[in-house]
């Protein structure tokens, strides 16, 4: 690993440890048993496909029967693999006793368990609460939407690495919440996965890996929390990887090459292009400027510090917020911590006298679909329209690999369901869609652009890689 | 510069500088010069001619020494605060460095050699570059001339009969293609058309030449003040205006004043067409009309005072440099028109969208 690859892995591990500490600390132990006795147990080929439940019943039977083996073997064997199988040890008794409120016994009380979500902006995973059984509720003809829902480690599949095991939750329970940090955070799980992958012999890793390794880590995420563009975009260029590698190369170094590539990707697509993005909006803020921003977006709130810190400008800052979610107070904080003035708005009353008030509006942008048209946090295109309406600019800030090939012109064709706000009379969507004539400007790392011309860029992408 | 020359043939071998010497020679007179000699001239072609001239005053011959030399002439000419519009130098220099980095791919590269002589054999086919270069530093303006009159083939056919054509300002690129129009070219016959000139207030005399010699053409030309364009806009079929600059997203940066014109056609449904040279298409980014995203460059239009106050605090605090940039760009305001108010572009290869050229735009940003 390189030095510039060091520092995205530390970034990223607290974020993943302070939430929810206790379900993935307990979680850890057995599934790293798992992985070692993964090795025997992928060589034979994959059973054949069972329905939903077979499936589930036969997972069932089978963890307990692992994790009997698990217990024996390391009973067995104190010395042999020191590290996990120690910390194994160590935390056994842990396990049994917590077992309950985290990771949910096979036998026990499974509802318990997926009700530690807890997504209450404050008091996130202090208190669990349960989320309501939504999938019969949701009317048909929006089906095809999908919602977060926090899957119980039990039930995941087998070959699932405890590193994704632990993302996923993280996913389901919003505490990593940003198109991008997802991202990271499941190119750097991914890594782990890859690292500690030993082809079966009888195979190559170029077509072993993806369908029986990392496809499970994939479909887990995606039941989790369904994937964000970025992820699909990543992840279809992580298994382009993986086919292009060379059946003779032997296993360490087609697996080094692998990571050095991810590290490369994130340093490329997100660190490098965060920094692009946050030097060339910060100049669109200009000297004695309102800037008007909206909930709480990790690049937006980069830019503002960088136009205050670094460049030196002096703007006052209006933050709007999303009512459900509150996260524009920290922004805020950090903000007026900053010495810069701020006005915060909790909601969307006299939002056509912030805007009228605004001279710039910085919005980011969870995705971009090709026909220019944002995804973005739900609210934002209210925010737009009305920016369209007084003449202000309305800039987007998205990195390219947001950028998806596919079109939407409404907010319904592509969308999530707040698992928290699903009842069976009404539930509240997390996007929405904004045309891209609402919008003057698309910020990205390789060149600011009108948002029409965001499937050019994309194109001018693939013809470079 | 002839120091330099001596030195080099003296010693046989070209001496290694890290920072080409360019003597005394001093980019921004030559650049005013340029201007100054062919009114033909457009800024970035101007620009160009001048990075050549540097490069015959500099001792430069290896490849990275060249590079670095036209970097740092061109940044002096757009941070000089006589530079009326930095943003045509940025367009100029930058088409000017693609042309050079152009130039070294299509090199033969000899594949055998080792790559110490490799790179030397490959600064000595970039001293031939360079010899070609020099001698032909006037081939990039004539070529420049050249696609005044191509634009002037295309723009021809938009012109329907009858017509009667909004035009402000001296572009020559308007002034070429009007020209042109009133012409039999090619056994098409002359288009009808009668013009409407929007005279500014700021440059009358050049406003009035223009007139002349379009009427000196044959073409019945009619007057009116900038004030009065809205008046006259329901008479008008289509506005034509020239630009500066083409900006990043396909917009232009003009005389102060095509914003307005734009605007104005627009609210009455008129086609607004900019003839312009591609090679005036570049990376600049305007944000709005106080950030034409060009750093250095501020046109501060608006100072407030009253009969009771002061004129203005920040005049005396102000530098000679500031000031003289204030001047400078006082005497030519500009303005930004943003592609939504632009329904076509007339260029030398055709009659392109403001899309299209917000393409090229990325396209020779990435390479």
């Amino acid at each position: 690993m390189s030095t510039t690859t060091a520092a995205p892995p530390a970034e990223v591990k607290p974020k993943i440890l302070e939430k929810p500490q206790k379900a993935p600390a307990v979680a850890q132990p057995s599934p790293n048993g798992e992985s070692q006795t993964k090795g025997e147990n992928a060589a034979p080929p994959p059973a054949p496909k069972l329905t939903g439940a077979e499936l589930k019943a036969k997972a069932k039977a089978e963890k307990q029967a692992r994790r009997a083996q698990v217990k024996a073997a390391k009973d067995a064997t104190p010395g042999g693999a020191p590290a996990p199988a120690s910390s194994a040890q160590s935390n056994h008794p842990t396990a049994d006793s917590k077992g309950n409120k985290a990771k949910g016994k096979p036998d026990g009380a499974p509802s318990a368990s997926s009700g530690a979500t807890g997504r209450t902006a404050g008091s996130r995973g202090s208190v669990p609460t349960i989320p309501p059984k939504p999938e019969s509720s949701i009317p048909e003809c929006f089906s095809h939407l999908s919602m977060a829902k926090r899957l119980p480690i039990t039930q995941a599949d087998k070959d699932v690495h405890p590193a994704v095991l632990a993302l996923g939750q993280h996913m389901a329970t919003f505490a990593i919440d940003e198109s991008i940090t997802r991202l990271k955070a499941t190119l750097l799980a991914f890594k782990k996965v890859i690292d500690s992958y030993t082809t079966p012999p009888g195979n190559t890793l170029a077509r072993h890996l993806t369908p029986h390794v990392l496809n499970p880590q994939i479909e887990y995420l995606s039941a989790c929390r369904p994937m964000c563009f970025s992820m699909g975009n990543a992840i279809r260029w992580l298994k382009l990887q993986v086919s292009k590698i060379d059946p003779d190369v032997p296993d360490a170094e087609a697996k080094k090459e692998l990571c050095a590539s991810i590290d490369a990707f994130i340093q490329e697509r997100i660190n490098f292009a965060d920094v692009v993005i946050t030097q060339k909006a910060a100049d669109y803020i200009g000297e004695d400027d309102v800037v008007l921003v909206y909930g709480r977006n990790t690049l937006v709130e980069q830019v503002l510090l960088h136009a205050h810190r670094v460049a030196g400008k002096k703007f006052d800052v209006i933050v709007i917020d999303d009512p459900y979610e509150r996260q524009g107070q920290v922004l805020a904080k950090a903000l007026s911590a900053e010495g810069v003035e701020v006005s915060y708005s909790g909601d969307f009353g006299a939002l056509r006298f912030h805007v009228q008030c605004a001279d710039v509006i910085l919005l980011g942008a969870e995705g971009m679909f090709s026909n220019g048209a944002l995804y973005a946090r739900c609210g934002t295109s209210d925010l737009a329209i009305a920016g369209k309406d007084f003449g202000k600019k309305v800039y987007a800030l998205c990195e390219t690999i947001n950028i998806t090939d596919r079109v939407s012109t409404d907010s319904l064709t592509y969308n999530e369901i707040d698992p928290e706000r699903c009842s069976g009379s009404s539930f509240r969507l997390l996007y929405d869609t904004t045309p891209s004539h609402y919008l003057s400007t698309v910020v990205t790392e390789i060149s600011s652009a009108q948002p029409t011309s965001v499937s050019y860029l994309l194109r001018k992408l693939e013809d470079s890689n | 510069m002839a120091n330099n020359d001596a030195k080099v043939s003296i010693s046989g071998q070209p001496p290694v500088y890290s920072n080409p010497d360019v003597g005394s020679f001093d980019i921004v007179a030559t650049y005013h010069r340029l201007l100054a000699d062919d009114p033909e001239l457009t800024m970035p072609m101007a620009t160009i001619e001048a990075l050549i001239e540097a490069l015959g005053a500099s001792s430069a011959t290896t490849v990275f020494e060249t590079m670095n030399l036209v970097e740092a002439q061109s940044d002096r000419l757009r941070q000089s605060p006589l530079v009326a519009n930095p943003m045509a130098v940025r367009h100029g220099s930058d088409f000017f460095k693609q042309y050079l980095i152009r130039e070294l791919r299509q090199l033969p590269s000899s594949g055998g050699a080792a790559s110490g002589s490799e790179s030397r054999n490959e600064d000595q086919q970039f001293s031939v570059i360079r010899q070609h270069l020099l001698r032909n530093a006037r081939l990039f303006a004539t070529r420049a001339k050249d696609t005044r009159e191509q634009i002037a083939s295309q723009g021809r056919h938009l012109i329907a009969d009858k017509s009667i054509i909004l035009t402000h300002g001296a572009s020559r690129v308007v002034r070429t293609l009007l020209e042109r129009a009133i012409e039999r070219v090619n056994g098409d016959p002359p288009r009808r058309f009668k013009v409407i000139y929007a005279l500014g207030d700021g440059r009358r005399a050049e406003s009035e030449k223009v007139v002349a010699a379009l009427r000196a053409k044959g073409i019945s030309v009619a007057t009116i003040p900038e004030t009065g364009v809205a008046h006259v806009m329901s008479k008008v079929t289509l506005v034509l205006t020239g630009a500066e600059v083409i900006t990043a997203q396909g917009g232009i940066i003009g005389q102060l004043g095509t914003y307005q014109i734009a605007k104005l056609a627009k609210a009455d449904g008129k086609p607004f067409y900019v003839a312009a040279e591609q090679h005036k298409l570049g990376q600049t980014f305007p944000g709005d009309q106080f950030r034409f995203g060009c750093s250095g460059f501020e046109q501060n239009l608006l100072t407030y005072f009253s009969s009771k106050t002061a004129s203005s605090t920040a005049a005396e605090t102000e530098t000679d440099d500031e000031k003289r940039a204030r001047k400078v760009r006082s005497a030519t305001p500009l303005d930004f028109t943003p592609p939504d108010l632009i329904t076509n572009f007339i260029c030398d290869h055709g009659v392109k969208a403001t899309v299209e050229l917000e393409h090229q735009a990325i396209d020779m940003f990435l390479g």
